[in-house]
């Protein structure tokens, strides 16, 4: 298992961070979702064996949390939300710097460096000032300070953060690529819901300090079966009246015969042929419209906020 | 984003947390020594350390100079060689040499760690660099480790290290100081250890002088964090602690303990100590214990350290 948490609890004076998080994750890309102050950081820094938990016991890759500092903190690569840099450096001597820090003699460390930077397209910029560099660079250089010794585990805070589209997207393919095709399990914590659509199979969302809901992206999206998209062909007026009537919701008219609809309870497919044909109405499309990220993640979100 | 490489996997071995000690320290270092306010006052104290290293030998030419020929025909040649020397005598190799060498190095030191000192560790907390540092698999203590190390090579180098060559100078020029330990007793008018036992009294004063400030540093520049209120920090603690002390003590006569809170000279009086001199001698007249300033300078490490402890906990990471 990647990551287990049982019951884990932080207190900050009298502020609750995290409130009995509970997780079971297996290896692989996951996204922590959450706005901010959700107790996103809070958790990295817990699974990083930096804060101990106020209650509860976790474990990551079998290191303990309560015990596993150090030994923990070598089999992961933390790219952290902050700049985090060391003034006056040379890339690659920060980079290089991180890979001692990791217990890497220093020739191996320099020579790990100069790979990574390379790896990361920041090989011309190895010499330059940390200070010169701009944002998207700043973070690629952490995620090179986080890879430099080959962990199995990347820990990535917003990496994302303040970067153009372009930066963004190739960040984005990055971390798959690296995903996919290198094996590392990466934790990415982030607010923006699309790089956890690009780049994770899993998703954890944490509001409030509590785990709403975990699990594979796509299993979390179609497990909602009261939506589907419609196209029709017609004047689809009487036809739209008479699903209202049946307790259809329309959600979404693009005014060009696509439909996004909510149906009742019990409702069956069959029922849309049946109205279409006393209608007139070609029915062109009928799919389920499975719920997308952004959609889950608000759903869970409000359905909180409503229990609350 | 085009791959010049692909990534390729590492394998090879970690070493233990503890050599990464010695990064931290090179990184603050080097720190260190980029800035222009370093360099400048360690030309300073480069010219301190010339004029004892050279004063000992116009010290040696004023004495071979007594008993030429030609001062012989002056009267008062004799009484005058002796005023001189008596005047030079803080260069003769002896304790009173290595309590001033010690006392105007020491304050140089002072002067440039407030100046620039707050780059050792007050950077890390305003970059946020403490989170580079504490994510790897090291424990606060490894990390101010290497922060103090690099403090420690610092005043080491600018005290202890020119005092060694002091040392050797002396040794140099006539063997007996380096092997018999009675020295300047031995001669009429000299008084304290040579020897090797001055020798283990500069490393003893150095390393006091090396491990106090490392760690009083280490403590102000992670609370002050920029240049400016350390400055304010440590001319407090080292200067107008030190007057307050003065004037309790010389001028209004308070208890001679009263002169503790002054941790200057505590500093000198324990390497008064160490470097052999009589309890009689010991400056100043109106004093404490010897024992009871490294009582302070023991309490006020510990406070330090405590505070650290404190300020380099995972929870600060998160704010």
């Amino acid at each position: 298992m990647f990551i287990e948490l049982t019951n884990i609890t932080r207190w900050f004076g009298t502020q609750q961070a995290l409130i009995d998080v509970t997780l079971a994750l297996p290896p692989g890309r996951i996204g922590l979702l959450g706005p901010n102050g959700a107790g996103k950081s809070t958790l990295m820094k817990i699974l990083l064996g930096l804060l101990p938990p106020s209650s509860g016991s976790g474990r990551v890759l079998d290191h303990d949390l309560a015990s596993a500092g150090v030994a923990l903190r070598r089999v992961i690569g933390y790219m952290p939300e902050a700049d985090a840099l060391v003034p006056g450096m040379q890339g690659a001597e920060y980079v290089a710097l991180a890979g001692e820090l990791y217990g890497m003699a220093r020739k191996q460390a320099l020579r790990r460096a100069h790979e990574v930077l390379a790896y990361l397209d920041l090989g011309e910029a190895r010499y330059r000032k940390l200070e010169e560099y701009s944002t998207g660079m700043k973070q690629r250089l952490k995620l090179a300070q986080a890879l430099v010794h080959d962990p199995p585990v990347l820990l990535l805070d917003e990496p994302t953060s303040g970067m153009d589209p372009a930066g963004r997207e190739a960040m984005l393919d990055l971390l798959l690529k690296l995903g996919k095709e290198h094996g590392k399990s990466i934790l990415l914590s982030t607010h923006l819901l699309g790089d956890v659509d690009k780049v994770c199979d899993a998703v954890v969302i944490l509001h409030q300090g509590r785990i709403l809901c975990q699990g594979p992206v796509q299993q979390l999206c179609q497990s909602r079966h009261d939506r589907y998209k419609l196209q029709i062909q017609g004047e689809p007026l009487g036809f739209l009246d008479d699903l209202r009537l049946e307790g259809v919701q329309i959600i979404h008219d693009n005014g060009r015969g696509d439909y996004r609809m909510r149906v009742p309870a019990g409702w069956t497919t069959h029922a849309f042929f049946k109205l279409a044909q006393v209608h007139n109405v070609v029915l062109r499309g009928l799919q389920a419209d499975n719920e997308d990220l952004e959609e889950l993640f608000h759903r869970v979100i409000e359905e909180n906020r409503a229990q609350i | 984003m085009p791959n010049l490489l692909q990534y390729r996997a590492w394998q090879g071995t970690f070493h233990s947390e503890w050599w990464s000690v010695w990064p931290i320290a090179r990184v603050a270092l080097g720190t260190l020594v980029s800035r222009w306010l370093f360099r400048i006052v360690g030309v300073f104290s480069l010219k301190l350390f010339l004029m004892f290293f050279f004063g000992a030998y116009l010290l040696a030419w004023f004495e071979t100079q007594a008993s030429a020929p030609q001062l012989g025909n002056f009267a008062d040649a004799g009484r005058m060689i002796r005023g001189i020397r008596r005047a030079m005598q803080i260069l003769n190799g002896s304790q009173d040499t290595f309590q001033y060498f010690f006392a105007y190095q020491g304050a140089i030191v002072v002067v440039m760690l407030s100046l620039v000192g707050s780059l050792v560790v007050g950077n890390d907390f305003t970059h946020k660099s403490l989170v580079f540092y504490l994510a790897k698999p090291i424990n606060r203590w490894q990390y101010l480790a290497g922060k103090g190390l690099a403090v420690f090579v610092v005043v080491q180098i600018m005290t202890t290290l020119p005092a060694l060559v002091l040392f050797a100078q002396h040794a140099f020029d006539d063997w007996d100081y380096l092997l018999n330990i009675h020295y300047f007793t031995d001669t009429v008018d000299g008084k304290g250890p040579a020897g090797i036992l001055l020798l283990f009294a500069i490393l003893g004063y150095g390393t006091l002088l090396s491990v106090f400030l490392s760690i009083i540093l280490v403590a102000t520049a992670s609370w002050a964090r920029r240049t400016i209120p350390l400055i304010m920090v440590w001319l407090s603690l080292f200067f107008f602690m030190r007057i307050l002390a003065n004037l309790l003590v010389d001028g209004l006569r308070y208890d001679p303990r009263w002169r503790l809170i002054d941790l200057w000279n505590n500093l000198t009086m324990l390497g008064q100590g160490m470097l052999g001199f009589a309890s009689d001698d010991i400056q100043p007249k109106f004093r404490p214990e010897l024992w009871e300033a490294s009582l302070v300078l023991f309490g006020v490490s510990a406070l330090c350290l405590i505070y650290l402890n404190l300020r380099t906990r995972g929870v600060e990471i998160v704010r």
